[in-house]
């Protein structure tokens, strides 16, 4: 376990070190500002334009942060050999990924933290308002964010960085319309066709179960079952990539 | 399949039970035993074989030496020993155990070819995160950082990032880093490269510091000069394949290959008759150099100067060097693979 935290240490400076971080960081504040320019002309739902911005900017910048860098973090590795010398270390290649995806996951999860306390203390000073419910969207946010981290180390383990955010961004893109294609398939398909639909609508992350933002936006706190289900659903599927991953991983070849 | 040689390598080692004397074999530390690897080509699937047939045993607290040229099969032997690549035949024994099982690489050190390391860490950093992967306690693995970056003559750049390094002190903190678990097994690959004079003088310092404290070191190189020198053991390998294997001063023999003399500008009379008798000569500068490969006409040579009253500055034998061995070598092999 020792090694595993050493390799998520690691990838948590090599994230934070890049510019992209800071990119993202100062673009996150900026668009806070922007929703508090904009907040006069929503006649007196300020707060909510606030929220609303903070909390959907903050997790797009996240997945953002997880997609782009997580594609390439892996391949940098295999491409410049910084690898080589990992791994001849007493360490498991599944160990070496799960530090991986470990060290991306806090650091996107620290980015969505970051500006969900922004929004908060913003909320506090302009409004008087103390938005704790937020923490309840915060949460699944941060599942949510473990779920996207943990599909880009998946197809990291096997394809390139290119491929690796095009399929992670299908995936996402596919996930949060997963309850359509049920419905799809109930329409009267042909039954080959509803059960292949209906075994890629278990396969993909259902990634509605994630998204409280609108809900909190209104005043409406998340309900803790929620909470349970949604973090049970995503370690689950989190655990079952990783092993997949896991095991590609230890069967692919350094040349 | 071309033939190896094992040229008088020590198999075993000798103890004194009482009063009887027996040479027991000794374990080694690391076996490989028929390993071969072929590659497929993932658009053709055509087949590459790199490795095939090799068969090592290295003991404790020797300096092994894999020579060989590019594209020989030495990498991907070492990639084999360490997990990074797996055999489609034979095996590897690493302290008894195969590559697959992380123990295996407790107390192994590795260099990697041209190496490089995390350009955002500095190699404090980057040997800090070397020994927790080890699972050394943080206390421990700082102190051997100070006392290795210390050795290495890198202390003075300890918090400079890594992606400002030169390839000399990038190959020192990869040293450093197949240090910071004091191992038993250092597996080197080209730890030469990139290194002027004094940096490999110090490797090689460095090296015989490691056998002194019973460290096995295997490493492959092309500076043949620098590894005659330190290996007590080396192979030759070539396509893949070991052509031969053995201790450095049996490869070469003990034999004076010719004789070479130093001497003033030599007159006419004597080139003449120096070149009649098939000697070869070459001037350079002032001085002119005769070289002769046997005894007897070494003497006749030197009665002649004396006599013709030419000033000799010296006489050296010369041995066959590592490098010609190696050439010859491979020579042998190439002609042996066509003939097959």
């Amino acid at each position: 376990m020792s090694g595993t935290i050493a390799i998520a240490r690691n990838t948590v400076r090599e994230v934070v070190r890049q510019k992209m971080v800071l990119v993202l960081a100062l673009f996150g504040v900026g668009l806070l500002a922007a929703s508090q320019v904009l907040s006069p002309l929503a006649l007196g739902e300020g707060q909510k334009v606030v929220t609303d911005f903070g909390l959907a900017g903050s997790s797009m910048l996240a997945t953002l942060l997880a997609v782009v860098l997580g594609s390439t973090l892996l391949h940098k590795e295999l491409e410049r050999r910084t690898i080589y010398a990992v791994m001849a270390k007493p360490i498991r290649r599944s160990d070496f990924l799960l530090g991986k995806f470990l060290g991306l996951w806090v650091t996107a999860a620290a980015l969505v933290a970051g500006m969900t306390a922004m929004v908060l203390a913003l909320l506090a000073a302009v409004y008087g308002e103390s938005a704790w419910l937020l923490l309840g969207s915060l949460a699944l946010t941060v599942v949510e964010l473990g779920v996207i981290t943990a599909i880009v180390v998946f197809y990291s383990a096997f394809t390139t960085p290119a491929l690796t955010a095009l399929f992670t961004a299908a995936t996402i893109v596919a996930g949060h319309f997963a309850d359509d294609l049920l419905y799809f398939a109930s329409q009267g398909a042909p039954p080959v066709l509803a059960r292949t639909t209906e075994a890629i609508y278990w396969l993909l992350p259902h990634m509605a179960v994630f998204n409280a933002r609108g809900q909190v936006v209104h005043g409406i706190p998340v309900e803790p079952e929620r909470l349970a289900f949604a973090g049970a659903y995503g370690l689950l599927y989190i655990v079952a990539l990783l092993v997949a991953a896991g095991v590609i991983f230890e069967r692919r070849e350094f040349r | 399949m071309s033939t190896i040689r094992d040229i008088a390598g020590s198999q075993g080692h000798t103890t004194i039970t009482g009063r009887s004397l027996h040479a027991v074999p000794a374990v080694p530390l690391l076996e490989l035993d028929r390993l071969g690897k072929t590659y497929r080509d993932p658009m053709t699937l055509k087949p590459f074989t790199a490795v095939r047939d090799v068969s090592l045993e290295l003991l404790r607290g020797e300096i092994f030496g894999l020579l060989g040229p590019n594209g020989a099969g030495k990498t991907t032997t070492i990639k084999m020993i360490l997990g990074l690549a797996r055999p489609t035949s034979g095996r590897v024994l690493l302290d008894g155990r195969e590559p697959s099982d992380p123990a295996s690489r407790r107390r192994l050190g590795y260099l990697p070819e041209n190496p490089c390391f995390y350009d955002h860490l500095t190699p404090i950093e980057f040997l800090d995160l070397s020994g927790a992967l080890f699972g050394i306690p943080a206390q421990v693995r700082r102190s051997r950082a100070n006392e290795l970056l210390e050795r290495l003559g890198l202390a003075s750049h300890a918090k400079k990032p890594l992606r400002k390094f030169s390839k000399g002190m990038t190959q020192r903190v990869g040293l450093a880093q197949a240090l910071i678990n004091e191992p038993t097994l250092l597996v080197l690959d080209e730890p030469m490269s990139g290194l002027d004079p004094v940096g490999r003088s110090e490797v090689k310092a460095l090296l015989r510091e490691q056998r002194s404290r019973g460290v096995t070191v295997l490493m492959s190189s092309h500076v043949l000069a620098e590894t005659e020198s330190i290996c007590n053991r080396v192979a030759i390998m070539d396509a893949g394949t070991i052509l031969e294997v053995g201790e450095v001063p049996a490869l070469l023999g003990s034999g004076v290959r010719e004789w070479e003399i130093s001497l003033d500008r030599i007159p006419d009379a004597v080139a003449a008759a120096f070149r009649a008798a098939g000697h070869a000569m070459e001037a350079i500068g002032s001085r002119s150099l005769v070289r002769i490969v046997d005894g007897p006409a070494l003497q006749t040579a030197l009665k002649v100067l004396v006599e013709a009253g030419v000033f000799v500055h010296s006489v050296e034998p010369r041995r066959e060097t590592l490098e010609e061995h190696f050439v010859k070598v491979l020579g042998l092999g190439k002609r042996e693979r066509v003939a097959s």
